[in-house]
């Protein structure tokens, strides 16, 4: 079966080379990198490599460039997608823990979640993906352990039933409902994230200062109010 | 009435003649321009005889005439920010196609 790994990236340069090949060491050489108009030199990077590199001219956030990937994906006719993080936080291992219900034909999506098994995750991080999740069923309808996770994989039927139209972190939750409305089959599947040096000095708000996780969520709620007010 | 002598001018001279140029140049609709229109002459209306936001003011239920003025600017001013809002949404969403589209037609270059 054809799989496709979508990385969409922006401002990775440091990190994206040693991802893409993580992803190669296990056996997934068709690789799609959206770079959303970093101003380093990203694109560059992910284009050394050999793999599918395309950059939008200006950055949009990580919704449109998961989905500028999935429709390269669709040209393609990948029969499997992968969505991950590009900052390395996601372990290329999992990725055949994630595809195999898909080919087992027990599920259209499988979301890698992290609050399946949370030990490691810190007690701020878990709270805000528990009301991510309550944020999500209120505007979705759909309940899941992680609904923020970006670690994910889709059969043909949900990339050719699904087409997300928001634009930064709250698409996860958008594609979610439309899942749920196309009567798409969902699992999940534990992972485990990878706190490098590198995701703790990016992405130093979440587990330390919950404030300003705190204040992503309110603005994640927001634009999920207009977004459902103004379609 | 010198005030509204001036505002009068103003009204007739530039702003009229600038909403017909923007409908000419077609950055404004008919539609469009037949509301400016109209809001600048029942504006001009309102300037000449006053009393008539009283009369306003006693059909709205409100004591002071200038409370019905502010009320009917308050919706006014609400409708256009929602009108701005729907357009700045619109704007977002095909900036974002437009930008997959560029990123999809230099792959298709290389």
């Amino acid at each position: 079966m054809k799989t496709y790994i979508i990385l969409p990236a922006y401002c990775e340069e440091k990190i994206i080379k040693k991802v893409i090949k993580d992803i190669q060491k296990e056996g997934y050489n068709n690789i799609i990198v959206v770079d959303d108009g970093s101003d380093d030199k990203t694109y560059e990077q992910a284009l050394s490599t050999g793999v599918i590199t395309l950059q939008h001219p200006i950055n949009r956030g990580k919704g449109a460039a998961t989905q500028t990937g999935i429709d390269v994906a669709k040209l393609l006719n990948a029969d499997i997608i992968v969505t991950m993080d590009s900052d390395g936080q996601h372990n290329p291992k999992d990725i055949k823990k994630l595809i195999k219900p898909i080919i087992d034909k027990k599920a259209d999506v499988v979301i890698g979640s992290r609050m399946i098994n949370n030990k490691d995750m810190p007690k701020s991080r878990i709270i805000m993906n528990k009301i991510a999740n309550i944020i999500t069923y209120i505007f979705f309808g759909i309940m899941v352990t992680d609904s923020q996770s970006g670690f994910r994989a889709y059969n043909k039927k949900v990339y050719n039933s699904v087409y997300t139209y928001l634009d930064r972190y709250e698409f996860e939750s958008e594609m979610l409902g439309q899942i749920k409305n196309a009567n798409l089959k969902i699992k999940e599947v534990p992972i485990k994230v990878i706190y490098t040096d590198y995701s703790k000095s990016k992405y130093k708000h979440m587990p330390e200062f919950p404030a300003q996780g705190l204040s992503n969520g309110v603005k994640m709620v927001i634009r999920l109010i207009e977004n459902s007010l103004f379609k | 009435m010198v005030i509204q002598i001036v505002v009068t001018i103003g009204v007739l001279l530039f702003i009229l003649p600038n909403i017909y140029t923007s409908y000419k140049k077609k950055s404004l609709t008919r539609f469009g321009a037949v509301i400016w229109i109209f809001f600048w002459i029942v504006g001009l209306v309102i300037i000449w005889f006053p009393e008539l936001i009283g009369l306003i003011g006693k059909l709205m239920g409100v004591e002071r005439s200038i409370d019905a003025l502010v009320y009917i600017s308050i919706v006014y001013l609400l409708y256009v920010s929602l009108r701005q809002k729907i357009r700045l949404n619109e704007v977002n969403k095909e900036i974002t196609l437009l930008n997959r589209k560029i990123a999809l037609k230099n792959k298709d270059k290389e």
